[in-house]
């Protein structure tokens, strides 16, 4: 290899000016955001007059977990931004859909970096209170006040929405958890609705030496077996606030209620309730096999009314509902698992916030009307005007309004309660009893340990 | 060795303009992430100063750490006293006893083209039990070897070994590929000068072929190594590390950590332990090697 002197020289150059061009390129995307700037200060010091800034172009990102074409709510979002872009035409509203996994992560990424979009989602209570700690989002006192939107909300729902009386976010659903059962299968398993959880291992029991797959469970996604030993422990200890009690002092993790529960749920699992292999099956695979009619029982929130409805398991109206029942006699069935939804928050940094909080008020009113055309009402945490029958709803759906009319409280999610780090461990904790019998007193210390490390 | 004539500058006026953008995109996140790792920060929030407390906490007091290093320095050693001598035996077949060698290489080479979410997902379904179509263990069953069917997936002891298995499956073939390419560059007329002094096929093979692919063998050395101390996608989409962390390896846990646990700068001192580990383990391979290229050259 012989290079030219001259050559050389070239290249070097032709790298440093190709290197120069792209400096100028980051200079010129620079230049043009002054430009961008100078041009907002002209029309700002032209308007004068408001007609001038209606017309300024604003661009909202909204950041949603609606991806999925075959969810009412993929329709629903579509169909609103669409009117409200048609109403005002200098807004334009991006949609930014992922998975509720990929915006989890995403929303963290842009919130280390402080360029949290217009709207995003969060999850309630703990889940949320770190970017309100970071100072986020923008309160929405305010903009609830505006076209009655507060008063569409259900009553307290917005509690977990609060911090320090400033609401910072407003919920897409509110559910509870039930257990769905398939009425075809349990005819074949010769089995009757359960009024008591050891029935229902009982039933369980039946269904197995029937060769019947007694429930399923997507414990992949560890929250979903979680979900369901919370709701053992609300009855087990007699009543909902187990967890505030140890994040108040009054209990520990090594208290009876608990371990009490974790025998409970051991008894269940080594009953066989749970299909094999069940830590590999994420929430959908799950969800699934009771869908298809593999499995007699599913236990989950309220909001797999819509999609279980819509599947081969629910032909001729073949699904049903029942409370989750009491423990050992302890609890009461009118007590749910509650599942405030994930909720809509505006960044506080937005640049257009005025325009940002006016559309989502826009967006929130119509909401609920939208999701009762689609059918897919059910679980929201907004009051619905509407005939249900008349419209269409199925007998199962029907079931499921009823369930919510009973409620008198109950329990947040673990993840929602607790802080993230003791959550983690509680969730590995409750997967690892799918797959080796653990002695109750171990996972209870498991628990104790992990929420010494991470207290705040 | 042609040694170029040229002068410093001008080599610096090549090398320069690529140091900068490599230590700007490579080497400072690097290190902001060592200083990441010194912080109690929960990635959102304001940080706060801690010291080596994340360190000292993941090396002696972590339940999960040491385990998870331990597996995943299991699956680099399996990748590189398994899955590399498989490679190069394949390749040397291949390149000696077929006549027209791309279609085969190719189709080794087709689960590298694959996204890692189809494999995991295409084995999760092999692996599954039977009563859910799992084939693994339908053929097991069929052949009547019922006291070898598992839940392959989800007992804790063997989980982490079937997820190994499709790690090594998928690369296969990037290592033959690599390895039936150093084959195919040595020079056929040593074969056939070794043929007359009387080395042919498995002798040949050990003089000759061996010690002249030592350098590309390196690359297939490095490459595995790193890639499985970096081992995370496949992880995530067949265990998601579960159950109960039974297949957690380093990367996935630094995951975990900073985005499920929110804890940011303890994540960021297990990816610190990280680029110190693949550091080591470059350093050591590369150690290793220059011993036999003396040796041979």
């Amino acid at each position: 290899m012989k290079f030219k002197p001259l050559m050389m020289a070239l290249l070097a150059s032709a790298l440093t000016l190709g290197l120069a061009a792209c400096g100028s390129g980051s200079n010129g995307s620079a230049s043009s955001n002054g430009r961008k700037n100078e041009g907002s200060t002209n029309s700002q010091t032209n308007s004068g007059t408001k007609e001038d800034t209606s017309k300024k172009e604003v661009k909202i990102t909204f950041q949603n977990i609606y991806p999925d074409p075959t969810d009412p709510k993929y329709k629903m979002i579509r169909t609103v931004v669409a009117n409200y872009e048609a109403e005002h035409p200098n807004v334009k509203i991006e949609l930014d859909s992922l998975n509720t996994d990929q915006q989890k992560v995403k929303l963290k990424t842009q919130a280390a970096s402080k360029e949290v979009p217009d709207i995003t989602i969060v999850n309630p209570a703990a889940q949320m209170k770190p970017f309100v700690d970071a100072g986020l989002f923008a309160p929405l006192n305010e903009m609830v006040e505006k076209n009655g939107l507060k008063g569409t909300f259900q009553e307290g729902i917005l509690d977990y929405y609060t911090f320090d009386n400033n609401l910072y976010a407003l919920p897409d659903g509110n559910n509870i958890a039930i257990v769905y059962y398939n009425k075809k299968m349990f005819e074949e398993g010769g089995v009757k609705v359960p009024t008591t959880f050891e029935e229902m291992v009982g039933v369980v029991k039946q269904l197995k030496a029937k060769g019947i797959q007694p429930m399923a469970i997507g414990e992949k996604d560890s929250w979903t077996g979680s979900f369901l030993f919370m709701n053992i422990l609300l009855r087990t200890n007699g009543g909902p606030g187990f967890l505030q009690d140890v994040i108040d002092g009054k209990k520990t993790f090594e208290d009876p209620a608990f371990t009490e529960a974790v025998n409970a749920f051991e008894d269940l699992v080594q009953a066989g309730a749970f299909q094999e292999g069940a830590t590999s099956f994420d929430y959908n695979a799950g969800e699934n096999l009771f869908k298809t009619g593999k499995a007699a029982m599913y236990f989950m929130g309220s909001w797999a009314t819509g999609g279980i409805e819509e599947s081969t398991a629910n032909e001729n109206q073949n699904v049903g509902v029942f409370k989750f029942p009491t423990v050992n006699g302890k609890g009461n069935p009118d007590e749910f698992m509650l599942a405030p939804g994930s909720a809509f928050a505006v960044s506080k940094d937005s640049k257009h916030l005025e325009e940002t909080l006016d559309f989502l008020n826009y967006f929130l009113v119509n909401y609920p009307k939208e999701m009762f055309n689609l059918k897919g009402a059910i679980g929201l945490a907004q009051t619905v005007d509407g005939d249900f029958k008349a419209a269409g709803y199925s007998d199962m759906a029907m079931e499921v309004l009823n369930l919510f009319k009973d409620v008198k409280g109950g329990d947040l999610a673990f993840d929602n309660t607790m802080n993230p780090g003791t959550a983690q461990a509680h969730l590995s904790s409750i997967q690892n009893l799918f797959v080796s019998k653990t002695d109750a007193g171990v996972v209870a210390k498991e628990h104790q340990t992990a929420y010494d490390e991470n207290k705040e | 060795m042609n040694v170029l004539k040229v002068s410093g500058w001008k080599i610096a006026a090549f090398v320069l303009p690529c140091l900068l953008i490599y230590s700007l995109l490579v080497f400072v996140p690097i290190l902001v992430s060592f200083y990441s790792g010194l912080l109690d920060w929960n990635g959102i929030g304001a940080a706060k100063f801690i010291g080596l407390k994340n360190f000292e906490k993941m090396l002696t007091n972590d339940s999960i750490f040491w385990p998870a290093v331990g597996r995943t320095m299991l699956l680099a050693g399996v990748s590189m006293c398994v899955q590399l001598p498989i490679a190069l035996f394949i390749a040397i077949l291949i390149s000696r006893y077929v006549k027209k060698p791309n279609f085969l290489v190719s189709s080794y080479f087709l689960p590298v083209i694959l996204s890692v979410v189809v494999i995991g997902q295409l084995w999760k379904t092999i692996y599954n039990p039977a009563s859910m179509g799992g084939m693994l263990n339908q053929i097991l069953e069929s052949l009547g070897l019922n006291s070898w069917t598992h839940s392959w997936l989800t007992e804790p002891k063997i989980a982490i070994y079937s997820v190994i298995v499709v790690a090594l499956w998928q690369y296969l073939g990037y290592h033959i590929l690599i390895q039936f390419t150093g084959i195919q560059n040595v020079p056929s007329d040593i074969y056939e000068a070794a043929k007359i002094d009387g080395a042919s096929g498995l002798k040949a093979d050990r003089y000759i072929t061996l010690p002249l692919i030592v350098p590309i063998f390196k690359i297939s050395v490095v490459l595995s190594f790193i890639g499985s101390l970096q081992s995370f996608d496949l992880i995530m989409v067949m265990t998601g590390g579960g159950p109960a962390h039974a297949t957690e390896v380093v990367a996935s846990l630094m995951y975990n950590m900073s985005f499920l646990s929110m804890k940011y700068g303890y994540g960021s001192a297990i990816a610190s332990f990280l680029v110190i580990l693949c550091l080591a383990a470059t350093i050591i391979i590369n150690g290793l090697f220059s011993k036999l290229d003396k040796r041979y050259s």
